[in-house]
């Protein structure tokens, strides 16, 4: 049976039927067309489908949509500001830091929910931050870098 | 060569933005309206014949829109490589949509598409099928032996190729050896994991005339395999470019089974219909194949090959699809032709089993021929006392020597030498200490490996698709449209294409739009693979280029009263060459040429300065002049914990001759992340299966690791050597498929530098190490 | 691929409505913690069609409460608040938590809870084995009230455990240690996002003698359907002056009671080996954080 809620996302409010089973990356890909979050696995796997809820960094595709009403969910769509981009966004594009891109948005993600804690990482907390998401072009070197570009 | 201004330049990629905002255009993202979503069902069994199966029930399931059976689809037999023409007598087609027999564990039986996904699987549980279950056999070695079960008529020990190369007479060469070295390495099956599933949506009109979006590294070999597979003519399918996919490396490199099932399910039902794979079935999808390599080497006390045999037996599961040309790939690049040796021989088969069916992935049979080649060399050199760098150079190809693989080329441009002298400084080779001398629990050691000869594209083998074409046309706003089939799968493809059209019209980089684009609107290009886009696609376009701008400056001679060959476009402007004086932004020129002949003004009708009106553009398709080799050393460090057996690479260096690096972002992004995938094969992925029933064991990112960002060494450094290759485009080769074969056996060599043991079986995992210290 | 079709979500205020609806629903019903785990059960068909999804979000077990010296921990506490709550950080004897909670990526610490993870019954977490090594508890509720079980009977065998009818876990306990107590947590795992191979759980407390006066090493991952306690290897230690040697051979004691398995990400004889290893690295790290260096 499915339940009408109200999501907050990216700072509006979507009201939508969901399954009791539906998780927010199918919420957010099948119903709202918010397509930046990506299925890579759906078993916590790879990290493509990194989103925030109040802004921690979790993996949308093992989070059920019923237990997100009142919470703040931030996609990557709601990162860039009045057409201006997210500094996190400005530095995956300097360094290089996106091939196939397919990771960049759940890795972009992962990252920001980092650097709202933390001013000024080492490269080993960097990595850390990214351990749940996957990319197999960059070996991840270029994505570090990013990171650290953007925490500057 | 002249000054470049644009190759050369760390430029951003022209799809950077889009991805981080969104990467609308990947085509896991496309939906169309009324779309029914597909789902194939699978067997259990690795080897069965069906019966009988019964989907009335499913059929009646409200929601189901069309199933589809073994009955219901087309019978012709077909073979599912891109690159290869469909009836290549080299290629075997084992290949049906649905067959009545599956011959691995999640060969589809059935499909069905629906409304909803959720009623298309409900739907897939109501099919009921008998099987009459066969016995299965999931080794080659045991499948190679009389009495073993049979998987196809056509091939009896199941074996489904086999070849044989050489030059000389190896026996008398072994006679010349002072030493004759005997081992045999193995490697495992590893999968791409591309990060984009494999998925597709076809739509079909009332003509029965198709459109399929897939995520696909080849748009022209999706539209030919398709078509053949559903006994199309090629005009009834159109196969439109995706912007960009998520990743490849190899792994869609042919015809699945969701876009033919998709084909039918759309034209039975009338509607769209998409498939997505999930994870697992992705991981059931396509892998490297697994080759065991028995080498035979003759050396001369001084490090001289004098002969060189190999025996290759490679897993090909199932089906024969890529096998067939992995296999010699594997022998002539992975093996024969990679030193100077005058006597040299290889035989291989590509060997059926019940297992899944291999297929592409960046390297194609060279990292399993290098795993086994590199390492045996150090272990000669361990044994003989040689220095592995000199016994290298010693019998590596040199600059000018015709090229091994096709004697019509030379190796124009080729400095292994030089990767390997500056390679080893850099990463202060010298301070290598000898084998296990280190002390304490956790031991550090360093090697390499080469590869010492690739390709740059698949110009000479036979029945290999290799040519090229563009079309670039020039705006009214100074810009350029580059239409062109290749896609970028994540390798820069988009960015290096525009960098050189970007250089031949002398405008920026930013100026080159990538235009949308599908089989019918643009040339043929071959797929992306092979490490070839550069070269050879790279060639094309920067023909078409050059062709756009010889007509740009026809144009423009007009407005300067000069003759073409005096002109020259320097910043988006065109000028007398070398003078300043008079400069005319292309955008003018364009539009002046496109502009009604006569204008009408306040000051009456004036005629246009230009005559002959006209769009201008360039066109070009071409086949690659010349198969250049690019030459790779790579070096790394090591930390192996002897007690759990657990490697650390540290760090990593990579020379490499790729000639002109025309994106040196984009290229130390390949070498960075061959890197990944290649220290994944030596170390810890491992597509396993269950060795009584065949079915996969290790299909989600729980069971098959890679590595991530902590597991990756912290440095790993980029040294392009670079040379100026007169036949490629601003000099260039090629880069991409080194950069993940070399990592194993340079790791192998490290591991064995820091502990003193060997391991000739990939993945060298912990159990292993300690397996080879005695602590097991 | 969705989720097993669930009728009905329902989200209960309250423990007291959380064991109303277990006893109503009986069998035909699953508890929804951080979903981690179930989603992956979901994902891969592993799980049958269930009448109602009962989600502990709203039933207020979200805390991490010190009493006394003791850790009385919610059940829907996430590895996060659970890593970030003051107690955990800079203590010794809770040095098996934070070893731990180092392990999962970022999402997972988000999302993952402690009641979740334990009351999975999954011998592959690392959670539960670090809360064995600290002597831990679960506190069940159900329609008889609240009933204290000691997690190594709680734990069955893979996915079972000793919960009855209508009963839910609600807390997990940390008892208080006594002085000059430390532990400790190691894992062996391939990439940064894994299940162990074999991980290890270990407790010591020593006297003003420096003597060994309680010790627990408790291993997970490959090594069965439950974890196990290396009763030898305790033994081993009490009551015994602590050296470099000491530690080693009682490391080397597991062996007697851990009988890992062997499956396809390493055999039976690896893990065995690695279990030494690692019991005696764990030992030293613990031991390390009272001031005593033995590595």
């Amino acid at each position: 049976m499915k339940q009408v809620i109200n999501l907050e996302l990216n700072g509006e409010r979507y009201e939508v039927a969901v399954a009791p089973h539906a998780t927010l990356l199918e919420v957010m890909r099948r119903e709202l067309g918010l397509v930046g979050a990506k299925k890579g696995c759906d078993t916590g796997g790879c990290g493509c489908c990194t989103v925030l809820v109040d802004d921690r960094a979790v993996y949308s595709c093992m989070t059920y949509a019923m237990t997100l009403e009142g919470k703040k969910i931030t996609t990557i769509e709601g990162l860039a500001r009045d057409g201006k981009l997210d500094p996190l966004q400005q530095a995956f594009i300097e360094a290089g830091a996106v091939q196939c891109g397919y990771c960049t948005c759940g890795m972009i993600m992962a990252a920001k929910a980092f650097l709202l804690n933390s001013r000024s990482p080492t490269e080993a907390q960097i990595r850390q931050a990214i351990a749940g998401n996957l990319c197999r072009c960059t070996g991840y070197r270029k994505i570090v870098e990013a990171i650290g570009l953007a925490a500057r | 060569m002249s000054e470049l201004s644009v190759v050369g330049q760390r430029v951003r990629s022209p799809d950077a933005y889009d991805k981080v905002t969104g990467g609308k255009g990947f085509p896991v993202n496309v939906r169309l309206p009324g779309m029914l979503h597909g789902k194939l069902l699978r067997s259990p069994y690795a080897h069965a014949r069906i019966v009988r199966i019964d989907t009335a029930k499913a059929e009646k399931l409200p929601g189901v829109k069309a199933v589809l059976t073994p009955s219901a689809v087309p019978q012709i037999k077909y073979h599912s490589v891109f690159f290869a023409p469909n009836l290549d007598p080299g290629m075997v087609r084992d290949m049906l949509i649905l067959s009545d027999t599956v011959r691995f564990a999640g060969e589809p039986v059935a499909a069905v598409a629906a409304t909803e996904l959720e009623i298309a699987e409900e739907a897939l549980e109501l099919i009921d099928v008998e099987y009459d279950v066969l016995p299965a056999v999931f080794d080659p070695g045991e499948a190679m032996r009389p009495g073993a079960p049979q998987i196809w008529e056509h091939a009896p020990n199941n074996v489904a190729v086999n070849l044989s190369f050489g030059f000389g007479d190896v026996e008398q060469g072994f006679k010349q050896a002072d030493y004759v070295f005997e081992n045999t390495y193995q490697t495992q099956r590893v999968h791409t994991c591309y990060m984009e599933p494999r998925v597709c949506v076809v739509d079909s009109d009332r003509q029965g005339d198709l459109t399929v979006w897939s995520s696909t590294q080849h748009i022209f070999g999706l539209q030919e395999k398709l078509a053949f597979a559903l006994g199309l003519p090629i005009s009834k399918v159109r196969v439109v470019k995706p912007r960009y996919i998520g990743g490849g490396f190899g792994g869609k490199l042919d015809l699945g089974y969701i876009e033919p099932v998709c084909a039918l399910l759309s034209l039975k039902s009338g509607r769209p219909v998409r498939i997505e794979q999930t994870r697992y079935e992705d991981f059931i999808t396509t892998a490297r194949h697994p080759v065991k390599v028995q080498l035979r080497t003759g050396v001369k006390k001084d490090g001289t090959f004098t002969a060189r045999y190999a025996k290759s037996i490679l897993e090909t599961g199932a089906h024969a699809t890529h096998g067939a040309v992995v296999l010699p790939v594997h022998g002539l690049m992975g093996f024969l032709l990679t030193y100077r040796c005058p006597d040299v021989k290889w035989e291989g088969c590509a060997v059926y089993t019940n297992n899944m069916i291999g297929g592409g992935f960046r390297g194609y049979g060279g990292p399993q021929g290098a795993f086994a080649v590199e390492s045996q060399i150090d272990e000669i050199c361990e044994e003989l006392k040689l220095d592995p760098i000199a016994f290298r150079l010693k019998n590596a190809h040199r600059e000018a020597d015709p090229h091994p693989f096709n004697p019509n080329f030379t190796l124009s441009t080729y400095r292994l030498d030089e990767c390997l002298k500056r390679g080893a400084q850099e990463f202060e080779w010298s301070k290598r200490q000898s084998a296990g001398s280190g002390s304490g629990t956790k031991k550090r050691g360093i090697g390499f490996a080469c590869q010492p000869l690739w390709v740059s594209g698949c110009v000479g083998f036979p029945g290999i698709y290799e040519h090229s074409g563009a079309i670039v046309k020039l705006n009214v706003d100074g810009t350029a449209d580059l239409s062109i089939a290749t896609v970028d799968m994540g390798c820069g493809q988009n960015a290096v294409l525009s960098q050189i059209v970007a250089e031949e019209l002398g405008v920026s980089a930013d100026a080159v739009r990538i235009a949308y684009a599908d089989t019918q609107t643009v040339p043929f290009d071959a797929p992306t693979h092979a490490s070839r886009v550069t070269y050879s696609a790279g060639n094309a376009v920067k023909v078409a280029a050059g062709s756009a701008r010889k007509r740009l400056l026809e144009v423009a001679s007009q407005l300067f009263g000069a003759s073409p060959d005096d002109l020259e476009v320097v910043n988006g402007r065109v000028r007398l060459k070398g003078s300043r004086a008079k400069e005319i932004p292309i955008a003018e020129v364009v539009e002046l040429a496109g502009a009604p002949a006569l204008t009408l003004g306040l000051e009456g009708n004036q005629r246009t300065p230009i005559a002959d009106k006209g769009t201008i553009l360039g066109t070009s398709s071409l086949a690659p002049a010349s198969n250049p080799s690019p030459a790779t050393a790579e070096f790394v460090e090591v930390e192996v914990d002897t007690e759990t057996g657990e490697v650390r690479p540290l760090r990593a260096l990579f020379a490499h001759d790729i000639g002109r690096v025309i994106s040196p972002l984009g290229a130390e992004g390949q070498v960075e992340g061959g890197f990944q995938q290649g220290m994944g094969f030596a170390l810890m992925e491992n597509l396993v299966f269950d060795s009584e029933t065949g079915s996969c064991l290790a299909g989600d990112f729980l069971n098959y690791k890679i590595p991530t960002a902590i597991e990756m060494p912290g440095e790993i450094k980029s040294l392009f050597i670079e040379s100026n290759e007169p036949s490629g485009p601003f000099g260039a080769k090629a880069l991409a498929e080194p950069c993940l074969i070399v990592p194993a056996p340079a790791i192998a060599n490290a591991i064995y530098n820091a502990i003193g043991v060997r391991v000739r079986e990939l993945p060298i995992t912990p159990e292993k190490i300690l397996a080879a210290l005695g602590k097991l | 691929m969705a989720a097993a079709p669930f009728k009905q979500y329902r989200s209960p205020e309250s423990s007291q409505e959380v064991v109303e609806l277990l006893t109503r629903y009986g069998e035909a019903a699953v508890l929804l913690a951080g979903g981690t785990f179930l989603h992956g059960l979901a994902a891969r068909g592993l799980m049958s069609k269930m009448e109602a999804l009962i989600s502990l979000q709203k039933a207020g077990l979200d805390y991490v409460k010190p009493q006394g010296g003791s850790l009385t921990i919610g059940a829907m506490a996430t590895f996060r608040e659970l890593l970030d709550a003051s107690p955990v950080k800079g203590r010794p004897e809770l040095g098996a938590i934070a070893d731990a909670l180092e392990y999962p990526p970022p999402q997972i610490l988000n999302a993952a809870t402690v009641g979740g993870s334990t009351a999975s019954a999954y011998p592959l977490f690392d959670l539960p084995v670090a809360l064995i090594a600290l002597g831990g508890a679960v506190v069940a509720q159900g329609p008889g009230g609240r009933r204290e079980i000691k997690l190594e009977q709680f734990f069955l065998d893979y996915f079972r455990h000793a919960l009855g009818k209508g009963e839910f876990l609600a807390e997990v306990i940390v008892p208080k240690l006594p002085d000059r107590s430390a532990s400790a947590f190691l894992k062996l795992e391939t990439n940064a996002n894994d299940l162990a191979l074999l991980n290890v759980g270990v407790r010591v407390t020593i006297d003003e003698e420096g003597l060994c006066r309680g010790a627990v090493v408790a291993f997970g991952g490959g090594i069965g359907g439950v974890p196990v306690r290396a009763a030898t290897c305790e033994t081993y230690l009490e009551g015994s002056r602590l050296s470099a040697k000491l530690l080693d051979e009682s490391a080397q004691a597991v062996t007697h009671d851990v009988h890992p398995i062997s499956d396809h990400r390493a055999s039976a004889r690896y893990r065995a080996t690695a279990a030494k290893v690692l019991a005696r690295r764990a030992l030293i790290r613990a031991l390390a954080r009272l001031g005593l260096e033995f590595g």
